[in-house]
């Protein structure tokens, strides 16, 4: 946009001096002519002229031929062609062949030229067939393409936070769980080994929406993903099903709206820095469905409180609360330890609220900056409106103080084998750059399964 | 030299990105006296502490300026630039952690 005048300040320079009015001050000084004059110094002709800016959109190709003596090096000239392009995630990929994408989309019957939304940070045009193509290239079976569907779905949702998980520094992550039938129609392990190597369906699942996000958002590392340190499990995001079959309860999806036999995909960030905290559990040592408790509960306290002050800022974008005021935790069970919950009483709604009280801290033990931290999130609407009578009762003499906005900010999944471990993910509430940071999203028009079929009808590929 | 006798045709996996109307930009301010200057960050705490200095000097030089600070994310709206036009008369953009 060369309309658009810039004066810079290497990041060198800022991200030393940026932590204090202090320190930036002579950064500041030093380009506030160049920053006034910029706003005042008349127009270029050639700046104002419109002709300089009507390039744009996107001119590859929608098709390329590699041509080679052998399928060998043919192969390689399409894998070394698609990296240079920064199509690519740096492991083989599978040609995206006319034919090839046309198999994918075997496995539903939605138009491959319906347009979901768009992907950040370059606003890509999220289609069924660009989402075909990527699964194609990651390995995906027709089958899982529905699941693929729903969650590019939710990452496009016009609420959704993807630009923050997609492009920050903070090297954060993304939780896909698949939920319901489908999961185990299409062959997702979810027992022992979950998250790891070695299972098509989830390897594959994850790695499809990892390239879409890449190819239809077009990041790349160092350019527009800044992620410092990358991603552990980079080529997947962290993607696996809830343990149906083991379950004792309700898969997740039922506790937000949906009917128990839908099949669904939930996608949330994760935070870069805390990966994973873990409660412990099957192998690892004796354990009590109580003690598992405690760690969960001494887990939110801990991290919560130490965050409690940001609930006093405005948060980081427009909304309040944004990046800072206040945490989802994301917490997967194993099959034994919900069904040691099951037999105390607990289905999901009732442990969430024993969690959130658990997790509410005496009031005469906070100290002044954590209850001014409180009273001034009420303020500024970073606790919603219907939660503040909550912590305007709670912010006495003798009562106690939640940690947490809702007991719904506790998100309870189930999977793994048996035995099995429990831990949890968390991340922001509310996230920096838009509305919703959590979105589960029915699956549809599966063509190749029982399950997913909502909303069938035939579309035919190259109509 | 061998014949390349292998032909792989693949398509491209890239999401087509609309290309944006173009707008001319509006004259430039002769200064800045009297002028209301929105000054927009990703409201980063650094960018708070820059604004923090940068309006401090603003004020110091043209002692009748005022100052409107906007936060968002790295792109502004449509809707945000319809709200916020008619509150100043021109604007910095700035992002940094």
């Amino acid at each position: 946009m060369p309309a658009v005048r810039s004066r810079e300040i290497s990041s060198a320079e800022f991200y030393k001096l940026r932590g204090e009015v202090k320190t930036v001050r002579p950064l500041a000084e030093g380009i506030f002519d160049a920053l006034t004059s910029a706003l005042t110094t008349p127009l270029t002709p050639q700046e104002s002229s419109l002709e300089q800016d009507k390039k744009g959109g996107d001119d590859t190709p929608a098709e390329i031929t590699v041509k080679a003596e052998s399928y060998r090096v043919a192969l390689e000239d399409f894998n070394q062609l698609y990296l240079d392009n920064r199509w690519g995630d740096g492991l083989p990929l599978i040609p995206p062949t006319p034919d090839a994408v046309k198999w994918m989309l075997s496995g539903t019957s939605r138009n491959p030229y319906e347009v979901l939304g768009t992907i950040n940070p370059k606003h890509g045009i999220a289609t069924i067939e660009k989402i075909a193509i990527n699964a194609v290239m990651a390995g995906a079976k027709p089958e899982y393409l529905p699941v693929i569907i729903a969650a590019m779905e939710a990452l496009a949702d016009e609420t959704f936070d993807d630009l923050h998980f997609l492009a920050s520094a903070g090297s954060f992550n993304l939780l896909v769980v698949v939920s319901g039938p489908i999961a185990e129609e299409i062959g997702m392990e979810a027992g022992i080994g979950f998250m790891g190597h070695g299972w098509r369906a989830n390897n594959t699942i994850g790695r499809a929406i990892r390239l879409a996000t890449l190819n239809i958002g077009q990041t790349w590392p160092g350019i527009n993903d800044m992620a410092l340190t990358g991603r552990i499990s980079p080529h997947t995001f962290i993607t696996f099903s809830e343990n149906t079959e083991l379950s004792p309860w309700q898969p997740y999806h039922a506790s937000r709206g949906f009917k128990a036999d839908d099949s669904c995909v939930t996608v949330s960030p994760t935070h870069g820095e805390s990966q994973l905290n873990h409660f412990y559990g099957g192998m690892i040592g004796t354990w009590t469905a109580l003690g598992v408790l405690d760690r969960m509960v001494e887990d939110i306290v801990r991290t919560d409180r130490r965050g409690l002050f940001m609930w006093g800022t405005k948060g980081i974008g427009k909304y309040p609360g944004s990046g800072g005021g206040a945490l989802n935790h994301l917490i997967v069970l194993f099959p034994e330890l919900a069904a040691e919950f099951k037999k105390m009483g607990y289905d999901q709604p009732k442990l969430q609220d024993e969690i959130y009280q658990r997790t509410t801290i005496p009031y005469d033990e906070m100290n002044h900056a954590e209850r001014k931290a409180i009273q001034t999130a009420m303020e500024l609407g970073v606790i919603p409106a219907d939660r503040k009578a909550v912590f305007q009762a709670a912010l006495n003499p003798g009562a106690k103080v939640p940690v947490l906005i809702s007991p719904e900010n506790l998100h309870l999944f189930v999977a793994g084998g048996v035995p099995g471990c429990a831990f949890s993910f968390n991340y922001y509430r509310v996230p920096p750059y838009n509305q919703t940071s959590l979105i589960t999203r029915l699956i549809t028009g599966a063509t190749l399964t029982k399950a997913g079929t909502t909303g069938v009808k035939s579309v035919p590929y190259g109509a | 030299m061998r014949k390349k006798s292998v032909e792989l045709t693949v398509l491209n996996p890239r999401g087509m990105v609309e290309a944006k109307s173009a707008f001319a930009p509006n004259p430039r301010v002769k200064d800045l006296a009297g002028k209301r200057v929105g000054l927009y960050s990703n409201g980063k705490p650094g960018m708070d502490n820059f604004y923090t200095v940068f309006e401090e000097l603003l004020k110091k030089k043209y002692p009748t300026v005022t100052v409107k600070v906007l936060t968002g994310s790295f792109e502004i709206t449509d809707k945000d630039a319809k709200d916020w036009s008619p509150q100043i008369d021109t604007f910095v953009y700035a992002v940094g952690d």
